[in-house]
């Protein structure tokens, strides 16, 4: 039923698949197709993306997997020829030193933008980025911190950056506001 | 000599119905000032005007959350401003946090950091409700109950460690450092 249906992502999904022998891909819905690659060829596969028209990039979507000790790399890709949506998932280690990835800043300008916020917030390092040391959200007084991973015990944190009063604080009377 | 604590009345009168207000918006809040000022609740006949330079104004409107990096400016656009300043707050962000009260990057008290005078409340206050404290803070100016820039000025020394708790200390510097090199370095020179 649905491979007649949606016959022409099934033969887009081929056409790469067919220069790209590392990738699994597939068909989820119309206009709406999904590869599955390693994280060391992110850089081909993208260069593949963009030869066959997918002009966009959208997002990066990292997801966290604490229990796979894995980080999900999710590159959202919009094809204004073909109007199709590409997904294109990678996994890379969880821990710092390991979780790092090829730069694609060359191949998609806007990439910059999207891997600083994947850095910020989850602790990827890409290589060949270099304005990495510069944070968006958190100040320079705060470097090294990752908020959006599972394992950060964010309540603590916030109260002890805000020194916010709990009920059961010792100096509660000298609590002033 | 004359003395012209005689004529605070009059000048009272004279601040309240000439409010200027700098143009700083904080968070989702910036979306209800282009109803207020156009024409549907006209602003203008309060005698307000938003004015982009923080040299002139008399009212700081803090509209919705305020994040650490986003209340250095607030404290510096707030320490640049003329003496009669009044700051009102728009919604339950700047009072406890809101519906950010977790969250790592959004500020709990901002009284703790700048003096608030009128804080409305509502997720986001509509415009009547705006307008609801603005005419409060008018009555506070005509009465002379509107000091926080009083207050800033006498309990300076509690702003300051509450600030310097949350940057750090030198943090003015750094950031002039950061953004004006130029003219921290000409500074030292001289």
């Amino acid at each position: 039923m649905g491979e007649v249906k949606w016959e022409r992502e099934q033969m887009l999904v081929d056409k790469i698949l067919e220069k790209a022998p590392y990738a699994e891909g597939k068909v989820r819905r119309e206009r709406r197709i999904e590869f599955s690659i390693p994280a060391d060829r992110i850089r081909d596969f993208l260069m593949l993306l963009r030869d066959n028209d997918f002009e966009l990039m959208l997002q990066i979507t990292t997801v966290d997997w604490p229990n796979d000790g894995e980080l999900e790399l999710i590159y959202q890709m919009w094809s204004v020829t073909h109007r199709t949506h590409a997904m294109v998932r990678t996994r890379i280690p969880r821990d710092l030193d390991k979780a790092r990835m090829p730069t694609v800043k060359d191949i998609y300008p806007v990439a910059e933008t999207y891997e600083r916020d994947a850095h910020d917030f989850f602790g990827v390092y890409f290589e060949g980025n270099e304005k990495m040391e510069m944070p968006w959200i958190l100040d320079d007084t705060e470097q090294g911190l990752f908020p959006h991973r599972k394992d950060f015990d964010m309540l603590t944190y916030v109260k002890k950056k805000y020194k916010l009063l709990d009920r059961f604080d010792e100096d509660k009377d000298n609590y002033v506001i | 000599m004359v003395d012209w604590r005689l004529f605070e009345p009059l000048f009272n009168y004279a601040r309240k119905k000439s409010l200027w207000i700098v143009s700083f918006c904080t968070g989702c809040g910036g979306i209800e000032m282009p109803p207020l000022m156009t024409s549907r609740y006209d602003l203008e006949r309060f005698g307000m005007i938003p004015d982009p330079s923080p040299r002139q104004y008399d009212l700081f409107l803090i509209t919705g959350y305020v994040t650490p990096k986003t209340l250095k400016r607030i404290i510096i656009t707030y320490e640049m401003a003329p003496d009669p300043k009044y700051v009102l707050a728009h919604g339950s962000c700047p009072l406890n946090g809101g519906i950010y009260w977790d969250a790592y990057n959004a500020i709990k008290h901002l009284d703790k950091y700048i003096p608030v005078d009128v804080v409305i409340a509502g997720c986001m206050p509509r415009p009547e409700a705006v307008m609801d404290g603005i005419q409060k803070i008018m009555e506070m100016i005509e009465n002379g109950t509107a000091d926080g820039w009083k207050r800033y000025k006498e309990n300076y020394e509690w702003y300051k460690k509450n600030q310097d708790e949350l940057f750090g200390e030198g943090w003015r510097e750094r950031e002039a450092r950061r953004w004006i090199p130029w003219l921290v370095d000409k500074k030292k020179e001289e």
